[in-house]
């Protein structure tokens, strides 16, 4: 199986802003936001692209 | 809590859409409980602040402490800033305040509770509870500790990011073009104007618009949305802001104290926002008006009838969709017409160039309207510049 790319959410503070924009948006419903945590399901997630796009700062990466 | 429990009406999520839901509902006699996942109502703020204030009284809410300044007007900036100005005399009540967000939505919470609901924080559903294809409660998690709260109504006030109404397949998914991805500063020593709530349209934000809201004399909240499918590259929204903000130097020669973003759906009405044992509302339901982005009047408006029909279902001891449908039409022919035409608008406005900008907000220089609405709008620039209109004939 081809191995899927990496997301990464930089969540630690330094750039996410805990806003929701990327939960909203993901069409598939895998990323949660608890307050200051965000974590989303790496089994579900498609690596779209989509909530790369939506985050207004730039916090999320794919590779 | 801490164990399962039973209510007559669950509401998930103390924004303003959850704490209207939640006051009229426990007004006309209904239990009430609602869970806030966060640990302080309205905090943070993820809004512009900034809201009309003619449909205050109809919801019953009064103003307070919560409003930091009344605006004059609007002031629209095309493309090469020609300005045209929506005043209260040809606005009515439409313009209205710039508020501490967070202090309204406290303030709503307390009428819940003062009216009898139950508000209880650091409480996240995580799951709604299904039974016989009905929904009869959620899964919520409290302190680590995870417990049911049956409920023969629940509503889904959880905001734009909006799980409760996907997890009962409620089809609430948007495109790509149906949603602005959102930043703003709050800007100190800032040459604002305490008069108006500012907006500037174009290139300078593609899809949406660039905000100046006053706060106070020299403060201000400057942000910005842009269309979602409309950006190409990481962090493009911070990076439209910064360069509006370098281009204008009264802003330029601010300081940032504050950041917020968010994201806000511009997508027409939903088709369906109740099914057995539950209902949408506010944000969740996708109630925001696409052409403006405000969504705390739309949430409250509908909020209210959303309360009074869960007490009513509850008296009548039938949670059934088809009960449920009094709020579903209720909502609808109060706010449905005006959001499906100003999607309509802002689908228009989201193709239009910058020199077409110029030219409607040119046209509209010196025009007398007696109210505003995208039709007398289209009407005054028709009269100067009847080609632009063209495009816009299905609106006249
Ligand atoms: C940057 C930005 C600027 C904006 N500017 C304006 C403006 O100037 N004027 C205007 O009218 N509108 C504005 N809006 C839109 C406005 O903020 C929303 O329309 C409004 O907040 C909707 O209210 P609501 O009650 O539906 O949702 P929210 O206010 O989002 O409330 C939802 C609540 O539910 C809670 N919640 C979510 N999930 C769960 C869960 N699983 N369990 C428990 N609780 C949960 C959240 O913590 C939150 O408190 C703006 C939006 C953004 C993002
Ligand atoms: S890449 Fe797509 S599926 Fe994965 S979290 Fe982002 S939006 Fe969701
Ligand atoms: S959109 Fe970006 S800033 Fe907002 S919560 Fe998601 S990762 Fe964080």
């Amino acid at each position: 199986m081809p191995s899927k790319k990496s997301l990464h959410i930089e969540s630690s503070g330094q750039l996410c802003i805990y806003c929701g924009a990327c939960v909203g948006i993901c069409p598939l419903n895998c990323i949660y936001l608890d307050e200051t945590r965000i974590t989303f399901d790496e089994k579900i997630c498609t690596r779209c692209e989509i909530c790369v796009k939506a985050c207004p700062v730039g916090a999320i990466e794919i590779g | 809590m801490g164990q399962d429990r039973r209510t007559d009406v669950l509401v998930i999520g103390a924004g303003p859409a959850g704490s209207m839901t939640a006051k009229w509902a426990a007004k006309h006699g209904a239990k009430v409980l609602m869970i806030e996942k966060r640990q302080e109502i309205g905090s943070p703020v993820r809004c512009g602040e900034g809201m009309s204030k003619e449909w205050l009284g109809e919801v019953g809410i009064k103003p307070g402490k919560w409003i930091n300044v009344e605006v004059e007007g609007a002031r629209i900036f095309s493309p090469s800033e020609k300005v045209f100005e929506i005043n209260e005399k040809h606005a009515g009540n439409e313009v209205g305040y710039v508020v501490e967000r967070d202090g309204f939505d406290k303030q709503l919470a307390i009428d819940a509770a003062n009216a009898g609901a139950e508000v209880v924080l650091k409480t996240a559903a995580v799951g709604i509870l299904k039974e016989n294809g009905k929904v009869v409660g959620a899964r919520v998690k409290q302190f680590g500790e995870t417990f049911e709260v049956r409920a023969p109504i629940t509503i889904g006030a959880d905001g734009f990011e909006s799980q409760v109404g996907r997890w009962a397949g409620i089809p609430t998914n948007l495109a790509l073009k149906d949603m602005d991805t959102c930043l703003q500063y709050r800007m100190t020593n800032v040459d604002c104007d305490i008069r108006y709530c500012d907006f500037f349209l174009g290139k300078v934000a593609p899809g949406g618009y660039v905000w100046v809201f006053p706060k106070d004399e020299g403060l201000a909240n400057v942000g910005i949305g842009v269309q979602v499918s409309q950006i190409k590259t990481m962090a493009e929204a911070r990076n439209y802001l910064d360069a509006w903000i370098a281009k204008h130097p009264g802003y330029a020669k601010g300081k940032k104290i504050d950041m917020v973003g968010g994201g806000v759906s511009i997508s027409p009405p939903l088709k369906q926002t109740v099914a057995d044992g539950m209902m949408l509302v506010g944000d969740a339901a996708r109630m925001i008006d696409p052409l403006t982005g405000g969504g705390i009047a739309n949430g409250c408006i509908a909020g209210k009838i959303c309360g009074e029909v869960a007490a009513r279902a509850v008296e009548a001891n039938d949670a059934s969709a088809a009960f449920l449908q009094a709020y579903e039409k209720g909502w609808r022919v109060r706010l449905e017409e005006k959001l499906y035409r100003n999607w309509l608008a802002k689908e228009k406005l989201c193709t239009i160039q910058d020199a077409t900008f110029d030219k409607i907000v040119d046209a509209l220089q010196g025009v007398k309207l007696d109210k505003l609405s995208v039709h007398n709008i289209l009407k005054a620039v028709h009269e100067k510049y009847p080609e632009v209109t063209k495009e816009f004939e299905a609106f006249l």
